[in-house]
Parts: C-alpha cells; sequence; structure tokens
C-alpha cells in the first residue's frame, strides 16, 4: 500500500503534539519523559531553523546583488556585514570585547533609533487619526490616550496640584480598569483563536500538514 | 474541322460530338444512316442517295408504317428506343413527360382522329384524311402547277426536310409529345401511297384564291377574322406562303411535323426578310428532324394543342386537311418560323415556323431553353473587353444595375448625422488628435517633504534633547512626583528582605530597542540589589539579552563582580519550563564568564553556589517589554518557584495585561515596576538619583509634546469634520 | 500516581467536539459573518495589484514557530495560500517575510503548494518566503527597502507582532498600500490601530480563514470560538455574582 510521505510527517507531527499535549494534563513521569524529550528536540529543531532562516536571508540578498536589482548596494552591505559579524563572533566568541563592542555600538543604537522612529511615527499618526478615520472611536482613543498621558508624565505647571493627582489616579482608573479588563477580554479571544488553531494543526486539518 | 452549333442552346460543340457538352443535347441524330451534322444541312446541299440506298428520310417512313401495324405506342416506346440506336432519346422522353395542369395532348392518349387515321390507313390502306388547314390548301393552289413536275424531287424535299423536322424537334426533348407518337401513321405507306396522298394534299382548294395569297393590301389585315375567307390569312401571317407556294407535302404526320421546328433552316433567297432574320442554320436540329422515329413522324404542329385549344375528337375517323383549322399559334409561328432550308428546286416551302405550346415549353430543360432567344452569328457577337470573360464572344451581357453607371441619389450625397453620433465622433476626432499631440515632458516628480512627519519629529527632538542638557546644567526641569505609587512599597521590602546567600535571578527578557525605557527603569531596583550586596544571575530567553545584561550590569555594579550569566536560553516558553523544572539542566553555558571560569560552566561560580532549583533563588526578577513574556514566566515559574517572589519590571504598556497577575487574589507576580515615574520614585526611595531621573525632563517634555500634538490632531479632525458637514 | 486535569482534559474535549462537530454538522446552519472592512476590501486590493502589475506582501511576524506567538502566525499561513493562489499567476506572485527561520521555511512550503495546485510549479521560486531579520527590529528595519523595490501594494501583517507592528504598517502606509494588520498581542493592536489603514483588533486575526473561504474547519473554528466565549462570559458573570454575594468558589 503506498502511503503519502505527507501523510507520514502529519502523522508524526500528530502523535508529537498529542504527547506534549497530553503532558500538559496527565503528571505520569513516562509522559513527562517523552514530553522533555520531544520539547528537547524541538529547541534543537528551533536552532537549526534559525540557521535555514539565516542561510535563506543571505540567498535573497545574494541573488539580488548577483542580478544588480534596485536597491542591491544595501543587499551587498548587509552580506558584509553579516560574514564579518560572524566571523568575528566564530573567532573572538560571542562575549568577547570585539562582538560586544559591536553590540553596544552599533546593534543597539540602531534598535533604539528605530524606537525612537517608531514614537515619532506613533505621534504622527495619532495627530491624523480624528481627520482620517472620522468615527467616535477614534475620538475615544485619542481622548483616552490624552488622559493617560497626562496623568503619566509631568506636569510643567500645576504638577504638585490637585488636580494633577486627580487626573493621575482618572489614569490609573483607566488603566487598571478598563484597559486591563479590555485587553484581558481581547487576551481571552486571543486564546481561543489560537487553542483551535492548534487544534487545526493537531488534527492535521491546516497548513503545515494539511489545506 | 467546324464546330457543331447545338440546336438546343446554340453551343458549339466539337464535329465529332454526339451530344451537346453545356445542354446534353443529342447533336447527332440516332439514325445511323442519317447524313453528319456537317452533312449536307442545306436544302441545296443534300447528298445524292446512292444506289440502292435508300434515303434515309424514306427510311423513317418504313419504320412509321411498321409501327402503325403494331400497337399504340406506350410509355415504354422510348425504351424501344435502343433497338434503334438511332431513335432520337428525346422523343421517348417527350413521351413520358406529364404535363399535369396544362391541356394539351394527354400522355400516352393520342388523338382519335389520328388513331383513326391509322387505323383507316391500315384498314384501308389508304391514308386517312384530314381537314386540311387552310393554309395548306392555299399553298397547295399556288403550287398546284407545279406540284406535279416536282413532285418527285418534292417527295425528295419533303424528306430532307422533315429530316430536318426531325432535329429541330430535338430541340424540346419533352415536347415529344406522347400524343405525337399516335401522329405517326399506324400505316406502312407505300411510296405510291404516300404519293397519293400528296397529291390529295396538293389539290387546289378552289377557296383559296391567289390574290389572297398575294400582298394584303393593309385594309385587309385589319379584317376581322371571321371576315377573313377560312384558310385565308394575312401574307404577314404566312409569309411562308409566299415564299413556298407549294408544301412539300407528304403524308399528313409529315405536315404537322412541320411547326414543331421554331426555326427552320431555309435557303435564303427564298425566304422572306422578316424570316431571314431568324434563319439560324440548325443543321442538327433538321437532321434530328428528318430522323425517322421509330414510334411515329415528326410532330405537327397543328396538333400540337395550347391551353384552350379543342382536342380533336376521336370520331375524327379521316384527316382533313380541309377542316383543319389552323390555330393562332400556328399562325404566329408562321410570323417567326426561322426560313427553311432552300427547298428543291422549283418547290418552295410555306412551313410555318414552330412555336411550341406552354405545356411543352415548360418540358424544355431550363438551362438550355432558349425559345426565342435570337442568337447572333459568331461574327457579329460582342467580344467581351472587360472582366474575366475578356475576348469571348457570346459571353451573358452584365446585368444592367451593375454594369451601368447610376448617379448616386441625392440622398446618399447628404449625410445625415444624429446628434448623439456627432458627439461620439467629435470625441473620437479629440481622442486621436490627443494622440498625434505631443505631449510635453513631465518631469519626475520631486518626492514631497512629509511635512507633519518632519515637524512633529524635529519637535519631538527639540523636547527631548533641550530639557536633557538644559537640566543637566541647571538641575531645573519637571517637577519630580511627589507621590509614590503603591506597588513601590512592597518591591521595596521584598529587596530589603532578599536573602543575601542566595542569589537573585534576573531575566533581560526585552529587545535592544527597548533599551532606553527599561534600562531606566531596571536601573533603581538592581541598583538596590547590588547596594545590598545580593549575587545576581542574569538570563535571556533572547540572544541579546546577554549582552544587554552586561551592559547594564556592569554600569551598576562595581568593578563588574558580583553578577554572573547564564547565557541564552533557547527555545522561548518550552526552554523557560525547562529551565524552571532544571536550571542547572536548562543552561550548560554561561555568557561572558570570568576568567577564573575558563572552561568551566557558570554553574561552578561560587555566585550560584548551592543552587539547583528556582526556588533556591532569593527573588526572581523579569525584565520584559512585552507581556507575553511576563505571563510565560508568571504561568511557568508559579508553580516550580516556591516561596521565591517573583518581580517584573515591565514597559509602560505591559502593565495592563499583567497587573491582574499581581492584584489576583493568590497573585502569581508578587511585585511589579513599571514606568518612568516609579522608577523616579525608586530612585528617590533609595536616595539615589541615576537614569531615571536623567531622563525626566526629557520624559516631562517629550510627554507635554505628544499631548500637544494630539490634542492640535484631534481638533484639527474635529474641525475638518464640521467643515465638511457643512459642505455637505 | 498520576495526577490528571480533569478540568483541562473536559475544557480540551469540548474544544475537539465542538470543532469536529461544527466541521461535520455545521452546513446545516448558515453562518453570518460580521462585515470587517480589511477582508471585504482585500480580495479588491488582491484584484487591483495583480492587474497593475504590483505586489502583495504578506508578513507572518517576528514570532517564532514554538510558543504562543506562532498562532496568529499560523493563522497568517492559512490566509497566504488563499492569497498566494490568486496570485500565482501575476507577474509580481506575492512574497512572504518572516522574523524567523522556522516561519520563513513554512511559508515557502505553503508557497509551493500553492503553485502546484496552480500548475504552476515551474514558476515558484524558493526567496518567495524570506526571513528578513532574526530580530523584530532587524525585520523590520528591511521592510522599507521590500516595500519600495518591489512595488508592493497590498501590505499585509498576519502574525506576532511588537511594538515594531506599528512600524512595519506606518511603512506600508507611507508607500500607500493597502495595510491590512493584525496580531495576538493587545499592545501591538492599539499601535496598529493608530498606524494601519485596516486593523484587526482581538482575535479577529483567527478569522481570516474564516473570511478567505480556506476551508470548512475555519468556519467551524470560529462557530467553537463563539461557543466558548460565550460560555466564558457566562461564567464570568456567574462568578462576580457569586463573589459579590460572598460566595467562595
Amino acid at each position: 500500500m503506498r502511503v503519502r510521505t505527507t501523510l507520514i510527517w502529519a502523522a508524526a507531527a500528530v502523535i508529537a503534539g498529542f504527547f506534549v499535549l497530553l503532558g500538559y494534563f496527565i503528571d505520569h513521569e513516562v509522559i513527562h519523559s517523552i514530553r522533555l524529550v520531544l520539547i528537547r528536540w524541538v529547541v534543537l529543531l528551533a536552532a537549526v531553523a534559525l540557521f535555514l532562516g539565516l542561510f535563506n536571508l543571505l540567498s535573497v540578498h545574494w541573488s539580488k546583488v548577483s542580478e544588480q536589482v534596485t536597491g542591491w548596494p544595501y543587499s551587498a552591505v548587509l552580506i558584509l556585514a553579516f560574514l564579518v559579524t560572524l566571523i568575528l563572533g566564530l573567532v573572538f566568541g560571542p562575549d568577547n570585547p570585539v562582538s560586544l563592542g559591536m553590540f553596544n555600538f552599533i546593534q543597539l543604537p540602531i534598535e533604539a533609533s528605530l524606537m525612537a522612529l517608531l514614537s515619532v511615527s506613533l505621534a504622527v499618526a495619532g495627530f491624523r487619526l480624528v481627520s482620517r478615520r472620522r468615527d467616535l472611536f477614534s475620538l475615544v482613543f485619542v481622548g483616552t490616550a490624552l488622559l493617560v498621558l497626562l496623568g503619566t508624565g509631568p506636569w510643567l505647571i500645576g504638577g504638585e496640584s490637585q488636580f494633577y493627582i486627580l487626573v493621575g489616579q482618572v489614569r490609573n482608573w483607566l488603566v487598571q480598569v478598563w484597559a486591563s479588563g479590555g485587553a484581558r477580554g481581547i487576551v481571552l479571544g486571543v486564546a481561543l483563536g489560537a487553542v483551535l488553531t492548534g487544534l487545526r494543526i493537531l488534527l492535521a486539518v491546516d497548513r503545515p500538514y494539511g489545506d | 474541322m467546324s464546330d457543331v452549333r447545338c440546336p438546343m442552346c446554340s453551343a458549339s460543340n466539337p464535329e465529332d460530338a454526339e451530344v451537346c457538352a453545356s445542354c446534353g443535347a443529342r447533336l447527332k441524330p440516332l439514325v445511323a444512316d442519317l447524313p453528319s451534322p456537317e452533312g449536307p444541312t442545306d436544302w441545296e446541299e443534300k447528298p445524292e442517295p446512292t444506289e440502292g440506298e435508300e434515303p434515309e428520310e424514306e427510311d423513317w417512313l418504313r419504320r412509321v408504317r411498321a409501327q402503325a401495324e403494331s400497337e399504340l405506342p406506350d410509355e415504354e416506346a422510348p425504351e424501344e428506343a435502343p433497338e434503334d440506336a438511332e431513335a432520337p432519346d428525346w422523343l421517348g422522353r417527350l413521351r413520358e413527360v406529364e404535363i399535369p395542369g396544362e391541356e394539351g395532348p394527354p400522355e400516352g392518349e393520342v388523338p382519335d382522329w389520328l388513331t383513326a387515321f391509322a387505323e383507316e390507313a391500315v384498314v384501308e390502306g389508304e391514308p386517312t384524311e384530314a381537314p386540311e388547314p387552310d393554309w395548306l390548301e392555299r399553298v397547295r393552289d399556288q403550287e398546284a402547277p407545279e406540284a406535279e413536275e416536282d413532285i418527285g424531287e418534292a417527295e425528295q424535299e419533303e424528306e430532307d426536310w422533315l429530316a430536318r423536322l426531325k432535329v429541330e424537334e430535338e430541340q424540346p426533348p419533352e415536347e415529344v409529345f406522347e400524343e405525337v407518337p399516335s401522329l405517326e401513321p399506324d400505316v406502312d405507306w407505300p411510296t405510291d401511297e404516300a404519293e397519293a396522298k400528296l397529291e390529295e394534299l396538293l389539290e387546289p382548294e378552289p377557296e383559296i384564291e391567289e390574290p389572297e395569297l398575294a400582298p394584303i393590301p393593309p385594309e385587309s389585315l385589319e379584317l376581322e377574322p371571321a371576315e377573313v375567307p377560312e384558310g385565308e390569312f394575312p401574307e404577314a401571317e404566312m409569309p411562308l406562303e409566299v415564299e413556298e407556294p407549294e408544301i412539300p407535302l407528304a403524308p399528313e404526320p409529315m405536315d404537322l411535323e412541320l411547326p414543331k421546328i421554331p426555326k427552320i433552316e431555309r435557303p435564303e433567297a427564298e425566304l422572306p426578310p422578316e424570316i431571314e432574320e431568324e434563319v439560324e442554320p440548325r443543321p442538327s436540329e433538321i437532321e434530328e428532324a428528318a430522323e425517322p422515329i421509330e414510334e411515329g413522324p415528326p410532330q405537327v404542329p397543328a396538333l400540337i394543342f395550347e391551353e384552350g385549344d379543342e382536342v380533336p375528337s376521336e370520331d375524327a375517323p379521316d384527316i382533313d386537311l380541309d377542316a383543319i383549322e389552323l390555330p393562332d399559334w400556328l399562325a404566329e409561328l408562321k410570323q417567326t418560323a426561322p426560313p427553311e432550308k432552300e427547298p428543291v428546286e422549283g418547290v418552295p416551302l410555306d412551313i410555318a415556323p414552330a412555336t411550341l405550346p406552354s405545356w411543352l415549353e415548360a418540358m424544355r430543360p431550363i438551362d438550355t431553353f432558349r425559345s426565342v432567344v435570337e442568337i447572333e452569328a459568331e461574327e457579329e457577337q460582342i467580344v467581351e473587353s472587360a472582366g474575366p470573360l475578356a475576348g469571348l464572344r457570346g459571353a451573358l451581357m452584365a446585368e444592367p444595375v451593375v454594369a451601368m453607371p447610376r448617379a448616386a441619389s441625392v440622398s446618399a450625397a447628404r449625410l445625415e448625422v444624429t446628434e448623439r453620433q456627432y458627439a461620439q465622433a467629435e470625441l473620437l476626432h479629440r481622442m486621436v488628435e490627443e494622440e498625434d499631440r505631443e505631449l510635453p515632458e513631465v518631469r519626475a516628480e520631486r518626492a514631497r517633504l512629509p511635512l507633519v512627519r518632519w515637524v512633529i519629529g524635529v519637535l519631538l527632538i527639540l523636547a527631548v534633547a533641550l530639557p536633557t542638557f538644559l537640566s543637566l546644567q541647571s538641575g531645573e526641569g519637571f517637577p519630580l512626583p511627589i507621590l509614590r505609587p503603591r506597588d513601590l512599597d512592597p518591591l521595596f521590602d521584598l529587596v530589603e528582605t532578599a536573602s543575601i546567600d542566595q542569589p537573585v535571578l534576573v531575566v533581560f527578557d526585552y529587545p535592544p530597542g527597548y533599551y532606553g525605557e527599561l534600562d531606566a527603569v531596571a536601573s533603581p531596583l538592581l541598583e538596590h540589589i547590588l547596594s545590598r550586596g545580593l549575587r545576581v544571575a542574569t538570563l535571556s530567553t533572547q540572544p541579546t539579552g546577554p549582552a544587554l545584561a552586561e551592559g547594564l550590569l556592569n554600569r551598576l555594579s562595581e568593578n563588574g563582580q558580583g553578577y554572573i550569566h547564564l547565557g541564552y536560553l533557547s527555545g522561548g516558553p518550552t526552554a523557560v519550563q525547562l529551565f524552571v523544572a532544571s536550571p542547572r539542566e536548562a543552561t550548560p553555558k554561561g555568557f561572558n564568564l570570568p576568567e577564573e571560569l575558563e572552561r568551566q560552566t557558570s554553574w561552578q561560580s561560587p555566585i550560584l553556589e548551592g543552587v539547583s532549583r528556582l526556588s533556591d533563588f532569593s527573588m526572581v526578577v523579569v525584565i520584559t517589554a512585552g507581556p507575553e513574556s511576563a505571563r510565560t514566566w508568571a504561568e511557568q515559574a508559579y508553580p516550580w518557584k516556591g516561596d521565591t517572589p517573583l518581580v517584573m519590571v515591565l514597559s509602560t504598556g505591559a502593565e495592563p495585561l499583567v497587573r491582574p497577575y499581581y492584584e489576583a487574589l493568590e497573585p502569581q507576580v508578587d511585585a511589579i515596576l513599571t514606568s518612568l515615574p516609579a522608577a523616579v520614585a525608586y530612585e528617590q526611595l533609595i536616595g539615589s538619583r541615576g537614569g531615571a531621573h536623567a531622563r525626566w525632563n526629557g520624559f516631562g517634555a517629550g510627554m507635554f509634546s505628544v499631548e500637544l500634538i494630539l490634542f492640535a490632531g484631534a481638533i484639527y479632525g474635529v474641525a475638518g469634520w464640521f467643515l465638511s458637514m457643512r459642505r455637505g | 500516581m498520576i495526577g490528571i486535569d480533569y478540568v483541562g482534559i473536559a475544557v480540551l474535549l469540548l474544544f475537539l467536539g465542538l470543532l469536529l462537530g461544527f466541521a461535520a454538522f455545521g452546513r446545516r446552519w448558515p453562518m453570518v459573518l460580521r462585515p470587517l472592512r480589511g477582508f471585504d476590501e482585500l480580495n479588491t486590493a488582491i484584484e487591483r495589484a495583480v492587474e497593475a502589475g504590483e505586489r502583495v506582501h504578506l508578513s507572518l511576524g517576528t514570532g517564532s514557530v514554538i510558543g504562543s506567538d506562532s498562532a496568529p502566525a499560523l493563522a497568517g499561513l492559512a490566509m497566504l495560500s488563499r492569497v498566494a493562489r490568486a496570485t500565482t499567476m501575476s507577474d509580481k506572485p506575492v512574497v512572504v517575510t518572516a522574523g524567523d527561520g522556522a516561519m520563513a521555511l513554512l511559508a515557502q512550503d505553503t508557497l509551493r503548494a500553492a503553485y502546484e495546485r496552480a500548475k504552476a510549479s515551474e514558476r515558484f521560486k524558493p526567496i518567495s518566503g524570506r526571513m528578513l531579520g532574526p530580530t523584530p527590529f532587524s525585520y523590520v528595519a528591511s521592510l522599507p527597502i521590500l516595500i519600495s523595490t518591489e512595488d508592493v501594494s497590498v501590505h499585509l501583517l498576519t502574525g506576532s507582532f511588537g511594538a515594531e507592528g506599528a512600524l512595519a504598517a506606518d511603512f506600508g502606509e507611507h508607500q500607500e498600500a493597502f495595510v491590512l494588520a493584525g496580531t495576538d498581542d493587545t499592545q501591538s493592536q492599539a499601535l496598529l490601530y493608530v498606524t494601519a489603514e485596516y486593523p484587526l483588533i482581538g482575535e479577529e486575526i483567527f478569522a481570516g480563514g474564516a473570511y478567505l473561504n480556506v476551508g470548512p474547519f475555519h468556519l467551524a473554528s470560529l462557530r467553537a470560538q463563539d461557543m466558548v466565549r460565550v460560555l466564558i462570559v457566562v461564567l464570568i458573570l456567574i462568578g462576580t455574582i457569586l463573589s459579590t454575594l460572598g460566595v467562595s468558589l
């Protein structure tokens, strides 16, 4: 009897997932052991997948450089930086001052700058929100954001007044009651969706095992 | 070798052709001993019969007689024709044709008079008499003086023209009549009898007066038919009478055959002019006419009944030429009959032109029917000068509508255009014009500066940078928070009561991007921990976590001592689960280990001495930017931490989702520290002015700027909203 | 001694039963989906992109394939199968990016299957599914280059994002692309609400498969979610009332 190989992989995945899931509900040594073994394999596979992703990244940018498509210089810089970092890291190690220096003086500032860019983008988006999306929820959103900001940040004037204290308390009430409650509801819904997505995959009726 | 003209369609055919290539009519008679088509067709050129060879015209007589003895021919007569290979097909076909609804000799039915004639001829041996047509009488009168002299020659002539008549009758094969066979005398007339018959026929009719044959004055033509003496016809109607005063007498059937031949070749000299015009040499027709017909003699026009004509009764015993009424069509036929072949010398022929009744013409093949087509002589035919038939003679003229140019009608010259059509035409015209028009070169649009983005960005930069520089110099700025957050005191107490013998586990679970905020928020706590002499072990589930930890702790600690890095814990939440269950197995190696621990693991450091489980730590501090990581640690660590407090240092955005863990009845999180104000307050509590204080003014200015921006945006949006609503 | 979490198993069986039951018998009860502006406009946007010779970009987020942040990315894979099917024959087929290597491999597998289904296996290119960067901000830093050089006009963010998701959406808006963004993180959802043209709030990202008619199990999942959500609401209300009344559970 010919069996498609995809079915075999799907069966293996389903069985492994079943054991891991069962380990959450049944406290048994055998099940725990199997679960631990499977989880360790997952960790190894995740690390291997990271390497595959890096290889994919290199191949994409290499093809851009070789075909000289638009923006190929940036791809060339990326490949160069990748290789230099890899070589230095392999040679000196990740906790070497050289590697740490590259991290502290290149990666850290860049990522912090991107975060700062995010704040500018959010400010611009907040400025345009009401004019772009003319509905009540946009107004409520902006009003709430103003209240939280006012209650969180210092005031240049009247920072020690009762009004400032009142605004602070309103801010806490908004965040800890309304925002927290709404976020909880969203998290519950997301959790339900995540559970059913996982179940669909474990039943092999959804990608990546099924269609 | 000259071509032979088809008697039916006038098409040219080769000499040796037996049937016409275009219409299929026989060109050669079926009688074997008939002269060839190219043979003597002219009356004058009749070959002399050789000795012992009976004239071919006499053969048919013999056959007629023989057949007269037999039964009346039936529809199978044409099939008998093959017995005699010379029998014309047309005759047989004519017999088979039925003409429903039309009057005429009924199919298969022989006129009684002919039957009677035949029988009488058989019984009595004498030719039956039929009423002689008047014209015949007149002819006889005219030719009477010469008749006797030329009887012998006349006989010869008769047979010639009879033969020709037979040929001409080939023209409408269907015209051969069923009834005609009965025309043939069933009498096997001996020559003597034929002669006798001829004499009878040629008896001068006293009624026919010569003067009547003379050119009749016009007024006589206006006479009513009743006034015209019987048998008398105006000369115009009987041109043949003038030229052929003597009827080539033959037994009755022979006479009857004459009208069937529409065009008989006649000697030009003896034919009246009007007849000469109609003459067309049709030797084939004549030949076929002379062809002896097994079924009977050639057709007699007098017996070809048109519509309305009365069928002679069957009781008519004899053929009385005197009693024969010449039908009108016969009179007409005489007018249009082509000239006959020149009769025998001295024997003028007076044969009426043959006309076909409608029912007979209907049987004619349509494509070959050219009963009254006047075919010009080949030399007189127009030569086609254009088109695919250029150079050919005899081509049909083009339709007048096609060939003749027409002047355009007035309406065609004036174009009527509706408004809609005009508009569409204009549109099309404009579109075409636009295609031709050279468009001005469109310069590439310069990238427009996003003004709002730049303004806001510059504003924020200035708002954050300026106060930072200014406050460093003046120390003034935004007022410090006067109220301590209520979450700060429990945290402070936890740190104060943490066991010094056990290390504190600090998890750096945030990306480098959150370094600015979380470094500032976590600094007072770590400073407090380090100031109490607590040893710190760091861990991270992010690849960049150990580096972040090293940077922060290196800045906060004295001489870089008092902490150890367990390294990077790969695997996400799964790895956390592994770690909380078995920390030593989850992190076998460390990160940036001191020199004394070279080639060793971090667990061999004295900082981690005696630690094998999560609960062996005095405190677990998780510094994270995302609620997911905080929840993971809170949920995974809770079953394994025991009494070890779990502290969360959070970004402001993660507080709403983590606080429930802290404020639950059975909290899984023992303390939280979130946002910069709480960090400033903590620093105030521990009496330090660290990174939080350094960021306070910039933080305040930035916050104030963002508040202004949001407020302005809201006002701008609402104003635009109202304005657009007003505009409708 | 074996410890068994009966409640957990019961909840698991409840989910399984609802999913299988709705998948098997759901056709008897037609499902009405509330209109989601993003999914309503998505088809038109993809068609326009295909006709204009522009590209569709789908991001699976910066989460890893292991952990809870893989769920929205897996939901994004289901949407990818649909989107890929619509763009296989385009001059510029869909390109998928991820911040995790394993997720990039899954994206390649989904694309390959879509091309095979469309009988156009020769048109599949492995680089159509790629990892832009191992960290969230390095991933986002590569997006502007991708959006501008690949002529992206449809920008789909369906995966696990942090704050960098707002940057990703902002880059798409700056390029005047059709931006549909959804994630599982609530903080990021708030940021996406401001920056994206068509944000997906809450668990709407998990409804993408049902809205795009990926399969019957997606509709069944949606139904099961709704049912359990109602059940949870009822239980919360009951617990609140009981707590208010002083009854401890």
